[in-house]
């Protein structure tokens, strides 16, 4: 366990916040709305953390940095990437599809161009030496902060769909016509998704500038907003745990599974090279063949009421509804 | 807040008086900008030589989306192997590193004869990659969003081949290509316009008359021709056209190897400019090229060479003290744009059906 | 029956194109009325059902609706306001259940935020309890209760319309707007659907206003009947006069 904790702890650590940049991106578009502005907002809460611990909460030697100073980073990263979201999103949620990921998309390049030119955000260098709250050179330890990132944040947004909130944001997404008709407030619920997601990639920044030690704008950037929509589409964009498991797929992918399989005895010389050099043409294939044999994701909202419907007759569900929920 | 019947249409005339004014303005700011620096005439030039990559990068882009509406995320990679295949058709041999490290054809092609060749091969693998990441989730009626992620799945695997492959070293192509030809031109002051002579690349020339030809036959082919009407009748309704008789898997095979031979003929122009910068040649080209074709309007062909050369004028003409601000300024213009015109600048607006 | 006009349309008039979709219509509805809308095809009548609900602005004319006029409001104000709408192309959220579908539309009677929501504070479990105890009461009365665990697009269209209605009787309105509530059913559906109407007015106090194609259906159920053609007003008036109206059989059988 510790020998497994040793080689995999940071790789389980990534896959947690990969968890958690999903859901960012699965909030608006739990509300319709294709937003991949997801990197932005993490960018802007790792300089956050960055800038706090390095400038403002200095004096405590390495190793001994206050875990709760970095819970109080997050607090203010998350608050700073709400402040992000909405002058961004009150005037762009308007623009469908294509148009708002492209708009989105326009403001995490136009950010990180501005960080590469600040010098008090340390230019293409970044800011590195954010100080450790532990001393090991595994940073296992950081689990004990991810994983509760990735609980909180999980359960958070279980209990939201099924809340007054998430059903409004539901409804945008299947029709939005029909939910205005309904009174709910198109652009009200759609900057309020959109905000929370920017709250939640911002605290994930704010942790993993710790974990890598540095922040630099190579963090926010086109290729990471691909990455974390794959994520949700492969996890599957219905439940909120499809982009949970769909994150800690891909990052465990290349970096675990595919490592493990080339490791494995009694594999051919030439195939263990392969799933070495080549891992990542691999996932790159089974993301597009994911997609193919999972088109609603490897996580679908069916995979639950199946089950619940075998345990209770439908009809009679429906008529125990009411009265189940009041226990 | 919204306002009452009159106030509403005296707005949208007001907006649209005021847009032209914009436009207008903005025209004539250019102009003065151009006439009055002293490399201004030389900024312009070199924006459109900018502006011309990425409007022919766009041009395979925006063929596809305007057919079948979806990105394809594997267009900067098909850009990366047409530089590939023309450098290997011309007989030069792989770098160092790679599986295929110091290996050669037994023969060696012309160069234009190359690039064409590449151009053609790259058109082959468009094909191939249709039928691999769009086609079986098109026959299965998946949503177009799932595309963007195959297709970024085939990019990622085709840039990692070409690593494993050939390795991730600059590759440079043969001096003068096309024959003895001057390095750059010196287009002169224009009688004075200009304060200094202005001197633009040759090859830049070429770039900027091969986009321009192949938006005029683009243009033509999808208009004027028989398969292009065809292809206009996929684009409006796939299940109609093919109910109609027309048939959509080979039209929309075709529109692939379309954009793939242009794709791959663009990498190869490209790398002559800037060389061959290793896997991710095209790839980086890709965010660039989506802000482009939007600016223009989503699948607009014209659209796609307006918004590449206004993009590459504009940061052209970003000043020396902010030049560090180039790369965010296509990002800028294309935010501003879409919030004052959604459609883009050629597109027309979308009516909502109720 | 009251004098009180519930709803007024002033001069509405608005232009898809060159093509006047509404042109110039005026009608006054009266609490307690059921309105029939009638013409032929194109002939601009869920246009206005558009132009009342605020989905598309008219180029002139306005909407009085208790004499508050709304004409520049939007569609989740005039929801507010109490007027609910059903939509020819049905528009049920159809990859939620029945009963989640119905649960939405009680969205404006319930006040829990996302923190309430989240938490499980109050008032968001004791409105959660009411709104699907209303929403199971609601797919009762249309009788769609025992499939309110099933997908609205999984439904029968003649259900499908039906959950449209039990949807838009969730937001407690006034004043209901029905486009052609019976298209897609069959025969029995048709004669139902017409007394589900009378006892959904009396048990809800409403004040209906349907399109219809189905002529019998208009004429036995309506108080008073418009009829428009080519974007105009033609007739107005109780059902028997309509009916004998030359301008009326002439839209309906000229050409």
């Amino acid at each position: 366990m510790e020998g497994f904790l040793s080689t995999y702890g940071s790789a389980i650590v990534q896959m947690a916040l990969a968890g958690v940049l999903a859901l960012s991106l699965y909030l608006p578009l739990m509300a319709g709305q294709l937003s991949l502005a997801s990197p932005g907002f993490y960018a802007v809460g790792g300089y956050v953390a960055a800038l706090l611990s390095t400038r403002v909460f200095t004096g405590f030697p390495n190793g001994s940095y206050p875990i709760l100073l970095i819970a109080l980073e997050m607090v203010v990263a998350g608050g700073v990437s709400a402040l992000f979201a909405l002058i961004i999103g009150i005037p762009s949620l308007r623009l469908r599809g294509v148009y708002l990921a492209l708009a989105t998309i326009a403001f995490v390049e136009v950010l990180r161009v501005f960080a590469l030119n600040q010098p008090w955000l340390g230019g293409a260098v970044g800011i590195y030496n954010i100080p450790q709250p532990f001393f090991s050179a595994t940073r296992v330890e950081y689990l004990l902060l991810a994983l509760p990132l990735l609980l909180v944040s999980t359960l958070f947004v279980a209990r939201l769909e099924r809340s007054r909130i998430g059903r409004a944001f539901v409804a945008l997404r299947e029709d939005e016509l029909a939910a205005s008709a309904m009174g709910i407030r198109p652009t009200y619920y759609k900057v309020l998704a959109f905000t929370i997601g920017a709250v939640l990639a911002g605290m994930t920044g704010a942790l993993n500038a710790h974990i890598l030690n540095t922040w630099n704008p190579r963090q926010g950037t086109f290729d990471l907003a691909i990455l974390i929509l794959a994520y949700v589409l492969v996890g599957g964009s219905r439940t909120f745990l499809g982009p949970v498991i769909g994150g800690a797929f891909l990052v465990a992918l290349p970096e675990i599974i595919l490592r493990e399989v080339a490791d494995a005895p009694g594999l051919h010389p030439a195939i263990a090279t392969f799933l070495r050099d080549g891992r990542l043409i691999l996932f790159g294939v089974l993301i597009a063949v994911s997609v193919f044999f999972f088109p609603y994701g490897l996580v679908t909202p069916n995979l639950f009421k199946r089950r619940r419907k075998t345990n209770v007759p439908r009809l009679e569900a429906a008529k125990a509804a009411p009265k189940v929920s009041r226990g | 807040m919204r306002l009452s019947n009159q106030s509403l249409q005296q707005y949208r005339r007001l907006w649209w008086f005021a847009s032209r004014g914009l436009a207008a303005a903005a025209l004539v700011l250019l102009i003065t900008a151009i006439l009055t620096a002293p490399s201004g005439l030389q900024n312009l030039f070199n924006g459109l030589a900018v502006g011309s990559v990425y409007a022919i990068f766009a041009l395979g882009y925006t063929l596809i989306f305007s057919i079948l509406r979806i990105i394809n995320f594997t267009h900067g990679a098909i850009f990366t192997l047409g530089a590939y295949f023309t450098y290997f058709l011309t007989g030069a041999s792989v770098g160092f590193n790679g599986l295929l490290a110091n290996q050669r054809l037994p023969f060696g092609l012309p160069f234009p004869i190359a690039m064409i060749g590449g151009g053609l091969l790259a058109g082959l693998c468009g094909i191939l990659i249709e039928r691999v990441a769009f086609r079986p989730l098109r026959n299965k009626g998946a949503d177009p969003l799932l595309t963007l992620v195959s297709s970024l799945g085939v990019a990622v695997a085709i840039v990692n081949v070409i690593q494993l492959l050939v390795g991730a070293e600059i590759y440079s192509y043969p001096r003068n290509p096309f024959g003895e030809m001057p390095a750059a031109l010196n287009l002169g002051t224009f009688g004075g316009l200009s304060q200094r002579p202005v001197v633009i690349r040759t090859i830049q020339v070429i770039i900027f008359a091969v986009s321009m030809a192949t938006v005029v036959l683009l243009t033509y082919f999808v208009n004027g021709t028989k398969i292009g009407k065809a292809l206009r009748a996929v684009a409006e309704d796939a299940t109609t056209s093919s109910l109609l008789g027309i048939n959509t898997n080979f039209l929309i095979s075709l529109t692939f190897f379309i954009s793939g031979l242009i794709g791959g003929i663009a990498g190869t122009l490209v790398g002559l400019s800037v060389n061959v910068s290793g896997p991710y040649f095209g790839i980086n080209f890709g965010l660039k090229g989506l802000a482009v074709i939007v600016l223009g309007g989503l699948g607009d062909i014209p659209g796609a060479v307006v918004g590449g050369l206004v993009i590459g004028v504009a940061e052209a003409f970003v000043p020396s003290e902010h030049v560090a601000y180039k790369e965010a300024i296509a990002f800028a213009v294309l935010f501003l744009v879409l919030l004052l015109r959604p459609q883009g600048l050629l597109g027309r607006a979308a009516v909502q059906k109720v | 029956m009251s004098d009180e006009v519930v709803l007024e349309v002033r001069n509405l008039t608005c232009r898809f194109g060159g093509l006047y979709a509404v042109d110039n219509v005026s009608f006054q509805v009266r609490r307690g009325e059921i309105f029939g809308l009638i013409g032929p095809n194109g002939a601009g009548k869920t246009t206005v059902f558009n132009l009342i609900t605020g989905m598309t602005p008219p180029m002139h004319g306005e909407v009085f609706y208790k004499g508050v006029n709304i004409t520049s409001k939007r569609p989740h104000e005039i929801a507010m306001l109490g007027i609910a709408r059903t939509f020819q192309n049905i528009r049920l959220f159809g990859a939620l259940t029945a009963l989640e579908n119905v649960m939405i539309a009680r969205h404006i009677h319930t006040r829990s935020g996302m923190i309430e929501g989240v938490f499980g504070l109050p008032p968001a479990p004791q409105e959660e309890r009411a709104i699907r105890q209303r929403a199971m009461e609601l797919l009762e009365l249309v009788g769609l209760a025992d499939s309110a665990e099933m997908q609205a697009r999984n439904f029968s269209y003649g259900d499908q319309r039906r959950l449209e209605i039990a949807r838009a009787l969730a937001l407690e309105p006034e004043l209901l707007l029905l486009d052609e509530p019976a298209a897609g059913m069959n025969q029995n559906e048709k004669s139902a659907l017409s007394a589900f109407i009378r006892r959904v007015r009396e048990q809800f106090n409403l004040t209906i206003v349907l399109i219809e194609h189905y002529v019998p259906l208009v004429m036995g159920l309506c108080d008073r009947i418009a009829v428009l053609n080519f974007g105009q007003l033609i007739a107005l008036g109780a059902p028997e006069k309509v009916q004998n109206d030359p301008a009326v059989i002439e839209a309906y059988l000229g050409d």
